[in-house]
């Protein structure tokens, strides 16, 4: 189950001067720059597993020009609030209750676009909690092609909701499916569709992709973030760790592992980056569940990925078993790193042993 | 009269004077109508793992506990019975679907031998079948019910007995562990193994471990690193190790992943390493008897 | 009250109550190391019972704990290490090659034989485990 770290990182870490160039046009900032990078790298690295290859640099574009556009709203917003202090509670306006009427009816009509056997099925099965197999029998199908039709209408349920959110019509036929094929993580399909062009061709969907992946990143809200810059950040993150970890329904001698190889990378980012974040993310996967953390800092980076993933090699002053040590200790455990410009960890354990 | 209450079962019907009636022709023909089912249970092939001393012994209480259901109306001491002779007959193998069938046959017994009675009286046989009949089926309820209830909470308990067998952590004697360990590790059960032994470590204040892998035919790479681990986190903990039982083939994985097997306390048989763990023990015993 | 460092008699004993941050943890090694030139002991216990992550910075001032102690004429055993941490300290890969025992009680009793084995001239070979 474990990734390599070399094979996989290069290709992510090849993107850095495409996205740099992409953001360096619209950003003077420099270290609002690094800062859109790196989190522009996060994201394409989280997404990774659900698109085909050659989506991934215009994954990371469109990401990147979001990421920036979001940054130029929120500032125009601070601006406009600055005279409201620091107070960041906002009481629930009087078009929240419009807002809630708007997404009901977008749902509707989103559900409406199903055909209506997904439609009844979607219903049946996530409402009324009917199973795939009773599901099956009366389709005379197999509780695995059930899944599979309920998983494409899910994927389309998610396209058509934003699209009625919007109130928009997609602008080209090519939008739909390839929309449709994010939402679904369907690969082949991106590729068949070349996903990947259309997604810098076309604003539209350049506004829509993320959003799809990103709202199949299950449970993203609840991801707990720790900023890192001190020895007493170092203590705080283990702790947390081990809460989400416990939370997730870990024991014993896991949370233990899973607390002390996020001492390992938060320590990592105070004495060589001086400042960093670890986020914490309960993650779900084919039935089993796991907590998932990311360390991400914009420090030096390091220069010899492969011999600081291996025993002996000094990262810092230390010992360096901080990496090789963290990779026994996680199931999964990746780093992409640039020099000069920051290194994120990436690392999973999970609750069932993948044998 | 008759109980109307829950768990309580309505015999009698329309007519409660029916009730008396049959309970005193079940009694009276006792003998014969157990004789009889017993025979049918034989002829069924049920119950094939016990004698026929047995199926004599145990039928008799269920005619009785039977009967008496049908009397008092209340399926408390039938679901007491039937719980402590599914314990009985459980370990024996006897399966969920021959003691259904078995009360079963004792329903249609009686049923015949009713109707044998009553078949010149064709409205009073009916009205006594009617009494009898949803009584019998309540019977057989409560009693396969019992069994099944019975027969998960075995299982379960033989499974949790099998999960601790399966990696069991032995005292010896005072601060002396021994770990046997038998048969194939795979990744889960080693760390389920080392987990035991770090924990039963502290329980039992342990200061020599004898891991013995006589029963282990070959490990992969990955289940000798864990073993080494285990080894170095007992160390941690203040307990020694001692391997004994080691095969070459095993010997062999623990050098080709860069242990120094000088380091180890390896020695030849599990008699051997108990005879040197309780040396070392022995040398504290006196040392600290002496200073 | 995070740590605390108590004398008795020869030995010091030195118990960490609860998570130390890396600053913390060297000054308790600093700390350790002053008060055993203070006292003159010729052992310490490190209790570390309470603690739920011993990672490679814990470890590595551990095992630099018992060195310089060393070089002050004093031998270390650290006690309590929980099953669990033990277990990360060696997936991490760390080789603390310190003494180690199971409890308070345990340890004195090793520190008395490790200390009068070196007043006798016997190094503490017969320590099981003591040759790694």
């Amino acid at each position: 189950m474990s990734v390599h770290a070399a094979g996989h990182s290069s290709g992510i870490a090849e993107l850095d001067p495409l996205i740099r160039r992409v953001v360096g046009g619209r950003l003077r900032d420099q270290s609002a720059l690094d800062d859109v990078v790196q989190e522009t790298l996060a994201r394409t690295m989280a997404a990774r597993i659900r698109l085909d290859d050659g989506a991934l640099a215009p994954y990371a574009i469109v990401t990147a020009r979001n990421l920036v556009s979001g940054l130029w709203r929120r500032e125009e917003r601070s601006q406009r609030h600055l005279h409201r202090l620091v107070d960041r509670w906002e009481p629930p306006g009087p078009d929240d209750d419009v807002v809630l009427r708007e997404q009901a009816e977008a749902v509707a009509v989103a559900l409406a676009e199903l055909p209506p056997r997904e439609r009844l099925g979607l219903v049946a099965h996530e409402l009324e909690g009917r199973e795939t197999a009773s599901l099956a029998e009366e389709w005379g199908s197999t509780p695995g092609a059930v899944a599979a039709q309920l998983k494409r209408a899910r994927a389309k349920l998610r396209v058509e909701y934003l699209l009625a959110l919007g109130r928009i019509d997609p602008p080209t036929p090519l939008c739909r499916p390839v929309l449709m094929a994010l939402s679904g993580g369907e690969r082949r399909r991106q590729r068949e569709l070349e996903a990947g062009q259309h997604l810098l061709e076309c604003d539209f969907c350049s506004d829509m992709g993320p959003t799809l992946l990103q709202s199949r990143e299950k449970g993203a809200e609840d991801d707990v973030q720790v900023p890192v810059e001190c020895d007493a950040d170092v203590v705080a993150a283990r702790q947390r760790a081990r809460e989400v970890a416990a939370e997730v329904g870990f024991s014993g001698t896991d949370l233990t592992l899973i607390s002390t190889a996020v001492s390992e990378i938060a320590r990592n980012i105070v004495q060589f980056a001086r400042r960093g974040e670890v986020v914490l993310t309960r993650v779900e996967d084919d039935g089993r569940s796991g907590v998932r953390v990311v360390a991400r800092d914009a420090g030096p980076g390091i220069a010899d990925l492969d011999r600081a993933e291996q025993d002996g090699f000094s990262t810092y002053g230390g010992m360096g078993l901080g990496l090789p040590g963290c990779r026994r200790l996680m199931d999964e455990f990746e780093v992409t790193s640039k020099v000069d410009k920051g290194t994120t960890v990436v690392m999973t354990k999970w609750r069932q042993q993948p044998n | 009269m008759a109980t109307t209450a829950e768990p309580g079962i309505e015999v009698g019907g329309t007519d409660g004077r029916l009730l008396p009636e049959l309970v005193s022709h079940l009694r009276q023909h006792r003998t014969a109508l157990r004789e009889e089912w017993a025979t049918r249970i034989t002829a069924a092939h049920l119950l094939s793992a016990m004698t026929p001393h047995e199926i004599s012994t145990e039928t008799t209480s269920v005619y009785d506990n039977y009967v008496e259901v049908l009397e008092t109306g209340s399926v408390e001491a039938l679901q007491q019975y039937a719980r402590d002779l599914s314990e009985r007959i459980i370990p024996r193998g006897v399966e969920t679907h021959e003691v259904v069938e078995i009360v079963l046959l004792l329903r249609d017994v009686l049923a015949r031998s009713l109707f044998e009675k009553y078949h010149d009286d064709f409205s009073l046989l009916n009205e006594v079948l009617d009494a009898y009949e949803p009584a019998a089926n309540r019977i057989a309820n409560t009693v396969a019910v019992s069994f099944v209830d019975e027969r998960e909470r075995v299982i379960r308990q033989q499974q949790e007995a099998i999960r601790e067998l399966s990696t069991p952590v032995l005292q010896v004697r005072e601060r002396l562990l021994i770990l046997p360990i038998i048969g194939v590790l795979d990744r889960q059960r080693t760390k389920q193994l080392t987990e035991q032994l770090l924990s039963g470590i502290r329980t039992h204040r342990a200061k020599v471990v004898v891991i013995d892998v006589t029963g282990v035919p070959a490990i992969d790479e990955s289940v000798a690193n864990h073993l080494v681990q285990t080894v170095d986190a007992s160390r941690l903990m203040g307990a020694s190790v001692i391997i004994t039982g080691l095969s070459s083939e095993i010997a062999q994985t623990l050098v080709t992943i860069g242990v120094d097997l000088n380091k180890m306390n390896t020695i030849g048989d599990l008699q051997g390493g108990i005879e040197e763990a309780e040396r070392f023990l022995g040398f504290h015993v006196t040392r600290s008897d002496g200073s | 009250m995070l740590v605390s460092i108590l004398r008795q008699g020869d030995f010091l004993i030195a118990s960490i109550h609860t998570a130390l941050d890396d600053t913390e943890m060297e000054r308790f090694r600093q700390d350790v190391v002053t008060r055993i030139g203070q006292f003159r002991s010729r052992g310490v216990i490190i209790d570390v019972a309470a603690l739920d992550v011993i990672d490679s910075f814990g470890s590595r001032c551990l095992a630099d704990l018992a060195h310089m102690a060393r070089f002050r004429g004093a031998q270390t055993v650290i006690v309590g290490i929980q099953p669990d941490v033990a277990f990360a300290i060696v997936q991490l890969g760390m080789d603390l090659d310190v003494h180690t025992t199971l409890d308070l009680e345990e340890g004195l009793a090793l520190l008395e034989r490790l200390t009068a084995g070196s007043r006798t001239g016997h190094s503490a070979i017969g320590v099981l485990g003591d040759d790694r």
